[in-house]
C-alpha cells in the first residue's frame, strides 16, 4: 500500500485540479450567459436577402461589419435607414459591409420601404424572430459594429445620426 | 527531530501513531502520564499522510486531510450560501436586464449586493471554489483515515497490552479460578450475542467483535457526497443542463433553442372553475382549473438552418402537457409555463361588393401575416400595395405601423376593373370594424367608398388566432447522479447510525482477569452486553460498575 501512496496522491490532486479547475474556470469565463458585450463574437446566422439569396455571417469574414436590426414599425429605425444608405455610398470600395436585418415583418412593407428609400445594402429577413432572439435584442434599433477580427467592437442601442454612424465605422475600419 | 516509533512489542508503527498498531500500548508521551481512558479514535492509528519530512505535495495533502480545515470550509460555505438568500438570485428570473433591478427594488443595499456579485452567489468563482475544496477535503480526509483504519481492523492482535485493556472506558478486573474454562464460557455467551470471537493459542486471551461494517458508514456517506458534488458540478457542462423558454403559437412547429428539436402546439386549452365549484369569496373570479397543451415533439432531420427551405421534421412524441405532467423525451422535460389567449386576427375572407348593382365578388382569403399581392375577383383585380399591422398616422402625416402584431391591420389596395380608372383606384381596407370606424375608412377612401366596398359579412369569415402556449424546456442530466449520490449517502448514514461497532478484549495474567470493551456509541448497550455475558459465564457484575470514566455518551 505504502508504495502507491505518492502516485495516488498525485492522481487525486491532478483530478481535483482538472475537475475543480474546469468548474471554477467556467464561472470566471462565463461568456454564454448574459447579453452580448463588446469583445464577443456575433452569433452566426444564415438569412435570405430580398432577392432570395442566402447570406451567412461567415460570408463576411475579414470584413468590418455593421449589423443593424430595424423594422418599419420603429420610427427611429425608419429615420436611421437612409443614414446607413449614405454611409454605404461613402465607404464603397472599403472592406465594410452593412447588413440590415429586418425584424420579422411581412414581405410587402419591407419591399415597399426599401424601394421607397432606395436602399442598396443587403436587407436580410429574419424569420420568427430567431436571430433577433439570439442577439438578445432589447430595444430597436440596435446596431452591432463588428471589427475585421470578427469581434464586436461596439453596440449602439440608440438611434444614431449620420455623423455618429460614421465615427463608429471609422473605429472598426 | 528523530522520533522512535517502535513499540516495546517489537512492532514498527507509523509516525503519528497513538496506540501501537499491534498490541495497543499507548505511545504518546501525554497518554503515558495519566490513567484516563484512552482516545480510541481510528483505533489510535496514524493518519495515512502523516510523515516526518513533508514536501509540497504532502503539505497540500495534509491541509485537505485536516478535519478542522474541513469544518472551517463547511462553515464558510454555509455563511456564503446564506448570503445568496438575502435577495432573489439572477438565475431565478427568466430573462431580462439585471443592471438596475437590484438598485430599483432594494435601493443602496441592493446595489452593493449586486456589486459584490452576491446576485449570482451560487455561480460565483468563490462559491464553486469552496465546493471544490470541500470535495477535495472529503476525498482526502476519508482516504487518509479509512485505509489505516481498515488495515488496523483487518489484522487485530488478540492479546492486547495490559494498559490498553485497563484503560478502556468499559473495564473490569478480577481474580478468577480456572481461567481457561471461564474464557470458553464467556466466548459462548458472546457468540450468542452475535459477536465474532477469536481466542489466542493458549485460550487465555480473547477478542470478540460485532458490527464492524458500521465503521464504514461515514466513508460510504462521503462517497455519496462526492458523487453528489460531482453531479452538481457536472451541471455546468453545457449539454447536461438546459433551462429555456419557448413561445409556441398554435399550429406552428417552433425550434427549441440549442437542440434539433421542434415543438408544435396543436391546441392549447384553459378550463376555468364554474361558479358553483368555487367558495363564496371566489365566485365570479376566473380561477383556472386546467391548462393543457396538446404538443407534438419533432426532430429536425434536414435543412434545419437553411433559410430558403422549410425544415424537414420527424415526429418523435405526442403528449398532452399539463401542469406537473411535462412532455418527457430522452432526459428533456417540457413544462407548461404560461399562455396568451388574447384573440388576434389571423385571416379574413371578405368579398368585394359593387354598391350600385349589389353584385358580390369573392370571397378571397386575406392573411394578416402573409397576404397575396394580387387577387382576381371576377372582372376586378385587387393589388395589394401596402400593409400595416397596427395602423396609425405618423408624425409626418403619413400612415405607419406601430408594431408587427396584427392589432389594427390595414391593407392598401389598388382596385382595377370595369368602370374604374385605367391606372386603378386606391382603397384602404380595415378588416376590423372598430378600426374602420376609428380611422374613418370611408372618408379616407373618398368617392370610391360610394361605389365599392370590401366587407367580411359574418364572423364565419373571420379566422382568429388560437391561444399561444409558453413552455419551459428543461434538461438536467445530472439529476440521476444527484439521486444516486444522495442514496449512497443515506445508506452510509443508516449504517453508521443504527449499528455500533462493539469489541471486547480479555486477557489473563495467571489467574488475574483483565477485560476491556469499546464501542463507538451507545455505551449503555456495550456495558449491558458485557455484564450479561459475564453473568451467564458466572460473574455477576452491575453494568454501571463497568464504567471506567471518560466521556459518557
Amino acid at each position: 500500500m505504502g508504495a502507491y501512496r505518492k502516485p495516488i496522491q498525485i492522481v487525486i490532486l491532478l483530478g481535483v485540479l482538472l475537475i475543480g479547475g474546469y468548474a471554477i474556470g467556467k464561472t470566471l469565463f462565463a461568456d454564454e450567459a448574459g447579453p452580448l458585450r463588446p469583445g464577443d463574437e456575433p452569433p452566426p446566422f444564415t438569412l435570405l436577402d430580398l432577392a432570395g439569396n442566402a447570406r451567412a455571417l461567415s460570408d463576411y469574414e475579414g470584413k468590418a461589419l455593421v449589423i443593424t436590426f430595424w423594422g418599419t414599425f420603429c420610427p427611429p429605425c425608419v429615420k436611421e435607414m437612409p443614414e446607413f444608405q449614405k454611409q454605404y455610398e461613402r465607404w464603397q470600395g472599403e472592406d465594410l459591409e452593412i447588413l440590415a436585418i429586418n425584424l420579422s415583418e411581412s414581405d410587402l412593407p419591407v419591399r415597399n420601404f426599401v424601394q421607397q428609400h432606395g436602399l442598396e445594402f443587403p436587407i436580410l429577413r429574419d424569420v420568427k424572430r430567431k436571430v433577433e432572439r439570439e442577439y438578445g435584442l432589447k430595444v430597436y434599433p440596435t446596431t452591432f459594429f463588428v471589427g475585421k477580427d470578427g469581434k464586436i467592437k461596439e453596440i449602439a442601442e440608440v438611434p444614431m445620426t449620420d455623423k455618429q454612424i460614421e465615427e463608429r465605422i471609422e473605429r472598426i475600419l | 527531530m528523530f522520533q522512535n516509533t517502535k513499540c516495546e512489542c517489537g512492532h514498527q508503527n507509523h509516525v503519528g501513531t497513538v496506540l501501537c498498531e499491534s498490541c495497543g500500548k499507548p505511545l504518546m508521551q501525554e497518554t503515558l502520564v495519566t490513567d484516563e481512558p484512552l482516545e480510541m479514535r481510528y483505533d489510535g492509528v496514524a493518519r495515512r499522510s502523516q510523515k516526518a519530512n513533508p514536501n509540497l505535495i504532502d503539505r497540500i495533502w495534509n491541509f485537505f486531510s485536516s478535519v478542522k480545515i474541513a469544518v472551517y470550509l463547511i462553515v464558510i460555505t454555509f455563511v456564503g450560501a446564506s448570503l445568496g438568500t438575502i435577495y432573489p438570485q439572477e438565475s431565478t428570473f427568466i430573462s431580462g436586464d439585471f443592471s438596475t433591478y437590484y438598485e430599483d427594488n432594494y435601493g443602496t443595499p441592493g446595489k452593493i449586493y449586486q456589486a459584490l456579485g452576491l446576485s449570482h452567489t451560487y455561480e460565483s468563482w468563490w462559491f464553486i471554489t469552496l465546493l471544490v475544496m470541500i470535495g477535495t477535503s472529503l476525498v482526502i480526509c476519508s482516504l487518509d483515515r479509512v485505509l489505516p483504519l481498515y488495515r488496523a481492523l483487518k489484522k487485530q492482535q488478540i492479546r492486547k497490552h495490559l494498559s490498553f485493556i485497563k484503560r478502556q472506558r468499559v473495564a473490569y478486573e478480577a481474580v478468577v479460578d480456572q481461567p481457561g474454562a471461564f474464557v470458553d464460557r464467556l466466548a459462548e455467551q458472546l457468540k450468542r450475542k452475535r459477536y465474532r470471537v477469536h481466542k489466542d493459542k493458549d485460550g487465555l486471551a480473547l477478542l470478540a467483535e460485532k458490527n464492524r461494517f458500521s465503521r464504514w458508514g461515514p466513508y460510504i456517506n462521503h462517497i455519496g457526497l462526492i458523487v453528489f458534488l460531482l453531479a452538481v458540478l457536472a451541471r455546468g457542462v453545457p449539454a447536461w443542463h438546459m433551462d429555456s423558454y419557448i413561445t409556441a403559437p398554435h399550429g406552428e412547429a417552433v425550434p427549441i433553442p440549442d437542440t434539433n428539436y421542434y415543438l408544435k402546439n396543436e391546441q392549447f386549452t384553459v378550463d376555468y372553475y364554474a361558479d358553483d365549484e368555487l367558495p363564496e369569496a371566489l365566485k365570479g373570479t376566473m380561477r383556472a382549473k386546467k391548462y393543457e397543451t396538446q404538443a407534438v415533439l419533432y426532430a429536425c432531420t434536414a435543412s434545419c438552418d437553411d433559410p430558403a427551405a422549410e425544415p424537414e421534421l420527424t415526429e418523435l412524441k405526442r403528449h398532452d402537457i399539463l401542469v406537473n405532467h411535462p412532455l418527457e423525451y430522452e432526459g428533456m422535460s417540457i413544462y407548461q409555463f404560461d399562455f396568451d389567449d388574447t384573440p388576434k386576427l389571423k385571416a379574413v375572407r371578405p368579398v368585394l361588393v359593387d354598391k350600385q348593382t349589389g353584385e358580390r365578388y369573392g370571397p378571397f382569403e386575406l392573411s394578416m401575416t402573409e397576404p397575396e399581392t394580387s387577387y382576381a375577383l371576377g372582372p376586378y383585380t385587387l393589388e395589394l400595395r401596402q400593409q400595416f399591422m397596427e395602423f396609425a398616422i405618423g408624425d409626418d402625416g403619413n400612415p405607419t405601423t406601430l408594431s408587427r402584431e396584427p392589432n389594427a391591420p390595414a391593407f392598401f389596395f389598388l382596385l382595377k376593373g370595369p368602370g374604374l380608372d385605367e391606372a386603378g383606384e386606391t382603397y384602404l381596407y380595415f378588416p376590423r370594424e372598430v378600426d374602420k370606424l376609428r380611422f374613418s375608412q370611408d372618408r379616407i377612401n373618398g368617392d370610391i367608398a360610394d361605389r365599392f366596398e370590401i366587407i367580411v359579412g359574418t364572423m364565419e369569415n373571420v379566422e382568429l388566432t388560437e391561444p399561444t402556449s409558453f413552455l419551459n424546456v428543461r434538461v438536467d442530466k445530472a439529476m440521476p447522479y444527484v439521486w444516486v449520490g444522495a442514496g449512497i449517502s443515506m445508506l452510509g448514514l443508516v449504517l453508521g447510525f443504527y449499528w455500533q461497532h462493539r469489541r471486547v478484549w480479555l486477557r489473563f495474567d495467571a489467574d488475574r482477569l483483565s477485560l476491556g470493551a469499546h464501542t463507538n456509541k451507545n455505551w449503555y448497550g456495550m456495558r449491558g452486553d458485557v455484564a450479561s455475558a459475564m453473568q451467564h459465564a458466572g460473574i455477576t457484575v452491575e453494568p454501571k460498575s463497568l464504567d471506567n470514566g471518560g466521556k459518557n455518551l
